[in-house]
């Protein structure tokens, strides 16, 4: 490939959907991208999901999509495309520079695994050591060798040197007896390396509100109260359960679950704005858990369903009159659980029927703020840009340059930005722009 | 450490074992309670809710006179501590507030500066003395207790009014934990006894405290323990209530877990033996003293 | 149904503790946190809000603001800063400026007036007190009686006896 000129290259950092998005569009447009990602695999927060909505090119009558058609696509593309160079397991340390001509640092961690890993998994099969599974919401182990997900994007394995035994020096070193591909390396070392790229988009996503904040809800102190990921986790059929929804406490399928919206969000207590996309989701899946067994109870507690968009009005109204989604206009006072059947007890007030009730769900599930990822302030001011009140990406202006940093050429995209409906669509769109926005900038005539 | 002592209506009109054991065992642990001179009420809640400045006028009279005396105050009760800690915060911040108030304080000759400091009789047994020295200076372990305690709602609500949340619900357990009393989890264990609607609608007064001794007794506790004179009236008095309503009885002994610190601690005040109850404590008293 | 008065939500937003109805989302989670709302329909903080906002002055003011213990459940759990617990106080003071308190709080503002304590200290827990060793009350009722009085106490008590209180008892 030739030697990429400044202006023709651009990092994108972040491998969620966004990210991947932007990468493709400028890569496709001819110019170098280096696609960073702090954890082994690109795929990011959609890789977590069962089903997206609304339902495209699959059979009419499911709720939605499932990611693997829409992402998993993007993701080989990324890989394959000559245009992209994937850094993964890799973060950006230092940027300089301006417009035009950024000079960014950035360390590989060592996988201690060579490419020419097939994955087959025997080291994965071997290795002793159990930790909790970052991507399945700790629902399921890993081990210290691993892949996040089965698809993962590159498809070999890393070795978490933090819990491994052989770097712990305990001694072991099972998966180089194991591997017949000789790929695993215990002396690889973190590498430095300096990118010059014209632009930069952010594209980090976000995090979840920790809901034992609440102690009311019992998270973390009641077993079958989980958060929307967990539940999307669940409901995967990569996921822990295989696809079965299964409770936590005994393995049995509920009869009735219970979704909880604003937890954590539209709080003045913790974040006062509206996640945008919960709403939207947890009707998903409620409907989603409906088309499995029609028979099972499904409640929504909403304050305001905030359906917008198109089809999404539409879709609410179906979820009640089609599937017997039921909604209750009530925000939860507390949960309480049944030492015995470990069942969950809602106290709620029905704000249209005026009376204070109380309904027992076998699974509540909590629909949890999206927050500012972890190391977002860290990345600001490496990057020099602004964060809102929030911690979330600063726009230059929220009307005119919605995609724009507080730093000239360096751009955002997706969940990084906030709130802004942020739905995959919503990430989709950002990317596109972003990527128009760079464009603009590093073949324009006068420099901004 | 010195501490000007606000004991409040209730106590010292109502339950002198409370006062008694109060002035015994603060200064067996190095705590020095100062009287305050002419206190008066520290306008609870019935009283807040007639006049904003007619509330924060009396409770920071009390402020005022402890500010003259250059001490912290030490409330036990839990309805004096929000009271007083509440007008000590809005008024430490508020400076024309203070000086409306002021200026009601100078018809009785008083002035509150907004320095004062409240603490809760909780908070300085747990961070003052630390619950490790309670240990320690346990003489008879409440081994045969299992406590179902009553911390109260305001020693521990609203948070916002209590940033540092000086008290939670774990507290009181810890302490009682280490005197060597067990403690039971039970059914409803944060919610209001019931207090502030006594003598407004008894009804529903006596409903809250029926729902928690029902749930203390289900959980195997043979005593209960609290913190705040109202809640021990609910308790104490209001078995014989709900008896007399509904015919229930739960035969649970109330102690002010004051009294059960200076047993634990040793202390004896002979002949005295804890008269504000109603519901008998003889048995557990007995144990407790190891006869 | 009575009149509908559209001032009442900013009056009751400008008295002291009242301004939390000014941010209610009406979403009922204090309501499904309160102690008394599990026994009595009447009882309904969410729906107290609403009476508010909506105008319904001479409904909020009677009978309903005293069933509240001020257990503050409410206030820890409100979204919003709503704040019904401390917005009860201010609907309560409107209601003792009209004279409508309940008995039982008028007898304290009594004690309170008279004696300078909520609670008097009847004769023989004096006696008792005494032998026990325990030191005098040390109280002044006159200072208590000439802070109520500059604050408007007696004023609000002497109406109060004068209507009847329409709390259910």
């Amino acid at each position: 490939m030739a030697r990429a000129h400044t202006k023709n290259s651009v990092l994108v950092i972040g491998g969620g959907i966004a990210g991947i998005q932007a990468s493709l569009e400028l890569a496709d447009k001819g110019l170098k991208v280096y696609l960073i990602e702090k954890s082994p695999s690109i795929g990011g927060r959609m890789a977590q999901l069962e089903k997206v909505f609304p339902v495209t090119d699959c059979s009419k009558d499911c709720v939605g999509t499932c990611w693997l058609c829409v992402l998993m696509p993007r993701m080989i593309e990324c890989y394959r495309h000559p245009n992209v160079k994937l850094l993964t397991y890799a973060e950006v340390k230092k940027a300089e520079g301006k417009i035009g001509n950024f000079t960014v640092n950035v360390v590989q961690y060592p996988r201690y695994v060579k490419d020419k890993c097939v994955n087959c998994g025997v080291c994965v099969e071997k290795c002793p050591v159990k930790v909790p599974n970052e991507f399945e919401m700790g629902l399921k182990d890993r081990k210290a060798i691993y892949t996040p997900f089965p698809q993962a994007i590159p498809n070999i394995v890393t070795i978490d040197a933090e819990n491994c035994l052989h770097f712990k020096k305990e001694g072991c070193s099972i998966c180089e007896e194991v591997c017949e591909a000789k790929a695993i390396n215990y002396s690889e070392k973190p590498e430095q390396l300096t990118l010059n790229v014209g632009a930069i988009i952010v594209a980090t996503g976000f995090d979840l509100f920790d809901p034992s904040q609440i102690p009311a809800f019992g998270y973390g102190k009641f077993k079958n109260v989980l958060t929307a990921m967990e539940l999307e986790r669940l409901l995967s059929p990569f996921g822990p359960t295989e696809g079965r929804l299964l409770r936590p406490s005994d393995g049995k399928e509920p009869e009735s679950v219970a979704f909880i919206l604003c937890v954590g969000s539209r709080d003045r207590r913790f974040y006062s704005y509206c996640s945008s996309i919960c709403c939207k989701y947890s009707l998903k899946m409620a409907v989603s858990i409906k088309q499995r067994n029609p028979k099972k109870e499904v409640y929504l507690f909403y304050t305001d369903l905030r359906a917008f968009g198109k089809g999404f009005q539409e879709f609410a109204n179906e979820a009640k009159k089609i599937y017997g989604v039921k909604y209750i206009r009530s925000n939860p006072g507390e949960l309480l659980e049944d030492s015995a059947t470990r069942d969950i007890k809602i106290w709620y007030e029905d704000t249209m029927s005026r009376s204070v009730q109380n309904l027992t769900a076998n699974l509540v599930v909590l629909c949890n703020a999206c927050i500012p990822r972890e190391g977002t302030n860290e990345l600001a001011k490496v990057l020099g840009i602004e964060l809102d009140n929030f911690g979330f990406v600063k726009q230059l202006d929220e009307i005119t340059h919605p995609v724009d940093t507080t730093v000239p050429g360096i751009f955002a995209a997706g969940y990084a930005l906030g709130p802004r409906t942020g739905d995959i669509p919503d990430s989709i769109t950002q990317a596109s722009a972003a990527v128009e926005r760079v464009f603009e900038v590093l073949h324009s005539r006068k420099e901004e | 450490m010195k501490y000007a002592l606000f004991l409040g209506c209730l106590i010292s009109a109502r339950e002198p074992s409370y006062e008694l054991y109060a002035r015994k065992v603060m200064p067996h642990f190095g705590i020095e309670l100062v009287d305050m001179p002419e206190t008066t009420c520290c306008a609870p809640f019935s009283i807040q809710s007639l006049d904003y400045i007619g509330w924060l006028a009396m409770a920071a009279r009390n402020l005022a006179i402890a500010e003259e005396m250059e001490l912290p105050v030490l409330a036990f009760c839990n309805d004096c501590y929000e009271s007083l800690l509440m007008t000590s915060i809005i008024l430490r911040d508020d400076q024309e507030l203070r000086s409306k108030v002021n200026k009601v304080l100078s018809e009785v000759g008083k002035e509150y500066k907004g320095k004062v400091k409240v603490k809760h009789v909780l908070e300085v047994l747990q961070q003052d003395i630390g619950v490790k020295k309670i240990k320690d200076s346990v003489k008879r372990p409440l081994t045969e207790l299992k406590i179902a305690t009553q911390t109260g709602c305001h020693a521990v609500r609203p948070k916002m009014i209590h940033p540092t949340l000086a008290v939670s619900l774990e507290t009181l357990d810890e302490l009682v934990k280490a005197m060597g009393a067990k403690t039971v989890n039970y059914d409803k264990k944060e919610v209001c006894c019931g207090g502030p609607l006594r003598g407004v609608n008894d009804e529903i007064s006596r409903q809250l405290t029926r729902q928690k001794l029902r749930g203390m007794k289900e959980a195997g506790a043979n005593c209960v323990a609290t913190v705040c004179p109202f809640c021990f009236i609910q308790f104490d008095l209001g078995q014989l209530e709900i008896k007399r309503a509904f015919g229930e009885e739960y035969n649970l002994p109330v102690f002010h877990f004051i009294e059960l610190l200076s047993l634990a601690s040793g202390l004896e005040i002979k002949d005295w033996k804890m008269r504000d109850h109603r519901i008998p404590v003889d048995p557990i008293y007995e144990k407790i003293m190891g006869r | 149904m009575s009149e509908v008065d559209p001032n009442f939500m900013h009056e009751v937003a400008n008295t002291p503790r009242g301004k939390g109805v000014l941010t209610c989302i009406q979403c009922g989670r204090c309501t499904s946190s309160c102690p008394v709302a599990r026994f009595l329909t009447e009882h309904n903080p969410r729906r107290l809000m609403e009476m508010i906002i909506l105008g319904f002055r001479p409904d909020v003011l009677h009978r309903l603001p005293w069933y509240c213990l001020s257990c503050f459940t409410c206030l820890d759990r409100c979204p919003q800063r709503g704040d019904v617990g401390e917005v009860v106080f201010a609907i309560r003071s409107l209601a003792a400026r009209e004279g409508d308190v309940p008995e039982g709080v008028v007898e304290q503002a009594k004690n309170l007036f008279e004696t300078g304590r909520l609670v008097p200290t009847a004769e023989f827990m004096l006696r008792q007190r005494k032998n026990l060793g325990l030191p005098e009350v040390s109280t002044s009722s006159k200072d208590a009686e000439t802070i109520m009085r500059r604050t408007g106490f007696d004023k609000m008590m002497a109406k109060a006896r004068g209507e009847r209180s329409k709390v259910r008892k």
